[in-house]
């Protein structure tokens, strides 16, 4: 059943997008949140005919994204247990076990009262803030047994508790996390107070051109993972172009170890609406979308009252920002994947080319930056190239959030210039938990780094790369010597099985037969048959994939095997 | 232009792909996913090639042709992806040829076969078959033969546009359903069998086809359906003297391959014991057999006589639907110039 109320909010939904299938996904979610947190067929067939999809379009995106509920009886309070890897090195599997056996039911079940559904879950981008659950809507981290003992206790007299939580930061540079200290740093008035917005009135002054040749000259690259340069990207816009240029922000951050994008749209939402409004006049953009995770719900919150706010300031005179919520799939960060989300559909990438810069959101041009990207943007404009340069060394210029997790004393969000070396930023992380193994530097899908790799390391793109992995998200997992790597290996590898969008069959059943490989590895019951098996998928599956999720799961795969050879091979039966 | 495939020289038009070139020059490469008529997927990752000047490998269904460009379809790289692909698909899916309708004319089975795959070399105990969509009259769905490339989705809704077909779930579960997952018997299918025409494995055949005849003991006989007045080509799929299948004539103007519930499937009619063979004229209350001169004599003079004695405007014509335009056009033509009168129609009118 869709209320009257409901069915208002659709139809306003469906008006403020380009095109009304947009409206799709929020609207299975309002339909969702009214029933009881479940779709059922009926209400999918309603929500389709009031869209305007039919009923295989409405169950495909239903069934795709994970955060609906179909035909599944959720119990009144959903928790979803994060144990992805940084979860896992900070105990979550023992906080899932707990809460296993204090409700008396196993994850996947619901409790006989239906007061509890228990779910284990993919990475809920808490990697600092880690053990988290989420029940419902609500994130609740830095979790011990204690606290999970309150959490139930209080849910089951009906309330949820506070979920205030304290978590670590600090900055080298004083750009991105500059206000995240300040109070009310998300108002506008405390923004403008701290000297918001000047650079985008310096950027209404200037040319489009000059902007864009202003971060070209910077040498910003893109901060989601791939590090394309952003000046570049902007300047494949196709010229003498009549179609409208869609912007968007990519805040999926959903690559696991990665926590630093809701840093910036928590604490300092402005910060990346100033950079898409710069961006916007560059690139002369009337519309942009956030794209942001479906979990981070109150974020999107946070983002559409600044939103709201900047509007009603008048910093938004000549670009509006439709905040578009995801539904729970890792893929959606791939920006062809992301734009078929905000087009209503199954987040599913496309062939390239024609590239988003070219053929993007409904067939326009459309250029996709992350949020840190978006958020260096105004230093730029506002003190110039030269300035951003003198941060980094000359092929990574700039800073950058590092999201450190696992196994250091204080996890948190450290901003510093690139380049910074790895043993600075864990001293910055408090220092390692136990004896440093090994660490994964730029988000899970690089190549893992042994302890004597990672000590004349430096967080930039170069050095990164001549140690055979990546920068990419910044996202630094630290494992320490208590850690058996097959194990976070099935770990990782069912991570990327449970995210493939089944588009390619390479990563469709590619990925699932290595979790079949590595599992049976993992059990004990692996055979030298099973070793190669794993080696052979790994190593195909490399470049063959539409889209990079091959790649993000062939290359650490890949690298933990290689390197960490005899703990494999020491599970083997011979 | 001219390319050079495994050091072949291949001429191909602008605008084509590798894999369209390649094909017109007898090259062949393993493609489960494009169709022609359905377009590039770039799903199935089987049509990989290496070119000459390009890092990696290439998609060759998604790849133009340029003037000189070298192109390998042997390479040790290729070969070694395009049969983890193929294994993969045969390892995760019930391709059990024995029975299957498809065999002689699977796409799968031809690449496995080009490859040199006996049987995919995983083996893992969770993998496990279900029971297929027996619900529909005509079209028969089995999901685990399904490889996913995606063509029954893009012909249902881009082709035919009857938009039952979509997938649903993601990953490894993603699977095609008919509407919000009914069976198709209980969905808005109206069993064109468009699905059955494109599918490139078993996943999707036609139910009066299963069973009747092997692939290679048929031979095609191309005809126009009877009918409506569209004049879709068919090809008639025979063995012996009895169809054992039809489907669309793929380059077949005007319908491309497309046909509807009737044309591909209402073909018994033409065994029926029932049917008319030869004239029949009623005397007496009673029909008696009559050779076509005598019949088209009698109706001749009955017309003749009702024209004499009462002028033209005393006939009228009624073409069927069923006729081709080419015979509604003689009916008209008989009526007007012959009859000379204008009471000429066509039941599909109303």
């Amino acid at each position: 059943m869709i209320s009257t109320g409901a069915t208002k909010k659709i139809e306003s939904l469906m008006a403020r997008y380009p095109k009304k299938e947009s409206a799709l996904m929020p609207a299975l979610m309002i339909v969702q949140k009214e029933n009881g947190n479940v779709l059922s067929k009926g209400d999918i067939e309603e929500t389709a005919k009031l869209i305007g999809v039919t009923d295989a379009k409405a169950f495909g995106v239903a069934t795709f994204y994970t955060m609906y509920n179909v035909k599944e009886k959720i119990g009144k309070y959903h928790l979803q247990v994060d144990t992805n890897i940084p979860a896992t090195l900070a105990g979550a599997k023992k906080i899932l076990a707990y809460i296993e056996k204090k409700l008396g039911i196993k994850a996947g079940q619901t409790t006989a009262d239906g007061l509890f559904t228990l779910h284990e879950v993919e990475c809920l981008a808490s990697c600092g803030t880690c053990p988290v659950i989420q029940v419902n809507d609500t994130y609740y981290e830095n979790l011990t047994v204690k606290k999970v003992d309150l959490l139930i206790e209080s849910l089951k007299k009906g309330e949820m508790p506070d979920n205030k939580a304290r978590s670590n930061w600090g900055s080298a540079c004083n750009v991105l996390l500059k206000n995240r200290g300040v109070k009310d740093a998300a108002k506008l008035s405390v923004y403008k107070r701290k000297g918001g917005y000047k650079a985008l009135e310096k950027a209404l002054t200037m040319a489009p051109e000059a902007i864009v040749a202003e971060v070209k000259e910077s040498g910003l690259k893109g901060r989601g993972g791939a590090g394309f340069p952003t000046g570049t990207k902007w300047g494949f816009l196709p010229k003498n172009n009549t179609n409208p240029v869609y912007l968007i922000c990519n805040a999926d951050e959903g690559e696991p170890g990665t926590y630093k994008d809701r840093q910036i749209m928590e604490y300092d939402p402005h910060l990346l609406i100033e950079g898409m409004a710069i961006a916007a006049r560059a690139l002369g953009s009337k519309l942009g979308f956030i794209y942001i995770r479906g979990e981070f719900d109150w974020i999107a919150d946070i983002l559409e009252t600044a939103i709201e706010e900047a509007k009603k300031g008048g910093q938004l005179k000549e670009f509006d920002i439709i905040v578009h919520r995801g539904a729970g799939a890792y893929v959606c960060g791939e920006e062809t994947a992301l734009i078929e989300s905000i087009e209503g559909k199954r987040g599913q990438p496309r062939m390239k080319p024609p590239f988003p810069a070219a053929q993007g959101l409904y067939g326009c041009p459309t250029i996709v930056n992350n949020v840190e990207t978006f958020a260096s943007v105004p230093f730029i404009i506002e003190k110039g190239a030269a300035e951003f340069k003198k941060f980094g060394p000359a092929e990574s210029a700039g800073f950058r959030i590092f999201g450190i997790s696992g196994n250091v004393k204080k996890p948190g969000a450290y901003e510093y210039p690139m380049g910074v070396s790895f043993n600075d930023l864990i001293a910055a992380a408090g220092g390692v938990d136990g004896d440093l193994k090994a660490a994964i530097v730029g988000g899970l899908s690089v190549a893992i780094l042994k302890a004597d790799e990672l000590k004349d390391l430096n967080m930039d793109y170069a050095s990164c790369a001549a140690k055979g992995t990546a920068l990419g998200s910044g996202g630094v997992m630290v494992i320490n010597d208590t850690w058996s790597i097959p194990e976070l290996a099935l770990r990782a590898m069912k991570f990327y099985a449970h995210e493939s969008c089944g588009k390619c069959t390479p990563c469709k059943e590619g990925s699932k037969m290595t979790v079949r490989a590595l599992q049976k590895i993992v059990s004990g019951q692996g055979t030298t048959e099973d070793l190669a098996n794993v080696e052979r998928l790994v190593g195909t599956i490399k470049g063959l994939t539409l889209c990079p999720v091959g790649e993000a799961f062939s290359v650490p795969i890949r690298a933990m095997v290689e390197k960490f050879r005899p703990e494999f091979e020491a599970l083997i039966k011979h | 232009m001219k390319l050079i495939i495994n050091g072949k020289e291949i001429v191909a038009q602008p605008g084509m792909t590798v894999l369209e070139a390649a094909k017109a020059g007898g090259i062949y490469i393993p493609s489960l996913c494009y169709h022609p008529r359905t377009g590039q997927a770039g799903k199935c990752r089987v049509c990989v090639v290496e070119v000459e000047g390009m890092r990696g490998l290439q998609v060759s269904c998604n790849l133009k042709v340029q003037d000189g460009m070298s192109v390998k379809t042997k390479t040790p790289q290729v070969l070694a992806a395009q049969k983890l692909v193929v294994d993969l698909l045969l390892a995760t899916g019930k391709h059990d040829c024995i029975a299957c309708e498809s065999n002689g004319k699977c796409e799968l089975q031809d690449a496995a076969y080009y490859l040199g795959i006996e049987r995919a070399p995983f083996k893992y105990d969770d993998i496990h078959y279900a029971e297929g969509d027996k619900s529909a009259p005509f079209v028969r769905l089995d999901k685990d033969k399904c490889i996913s490339c995606g063509r029954c989705v893009v012909a249902c809704n881009n082709q035919v546009v009857n938009e039952v077909l979509d997938f649903a779930q993601r990953g490894y579960r993603t699977e095609i359903v008919c509407d919000d997952d009914k069976p198709m018997g209980d969905s808005s299918c109206v069993q064109c069998g468009e699905c059955s025409q494109v599918c490139p494995v078993g996943a999707i055949v036609d139910v009066k086809s299963v069973g009747k005849a092997r692939s290679w003991e048929t031979k095609v006989v191309r005809t126009t359906c009877p009918y409506c007045g569209v004049g879709c080509q068919l090809d008639l799929h025979m063995k012996g003297d009895q169809i054992v299948q039809v489907t669309g004539t793929e380059e077949g103007s005007p319908n491309k391959g497309k046909l509807c519930v009737k044309g591909r499937y209402g073909y018994d009619f033409i065994y029926a014991e029932d049917r008319l063979t030869h004239p029949l004229i009623k005397e007496n209350g009673e029909f008696r057999k009559a050779s076509w001169d005598e019949a088209i004599n009698l109706v001749a003079s009955k017309f003749k006589e009702a024209i004499d004695k009462y002028g033209p405007d005393s006939v009228a014509g009624v073409s069927c639907a069923r006729s081709i335009n080419e015979d509604s056009y003689n009916m008209q033509k008989l009526f007007r110039g012959v009859f000379k009168t204008n009471n000429i129609d066509h039941c599909a009118r109303t």
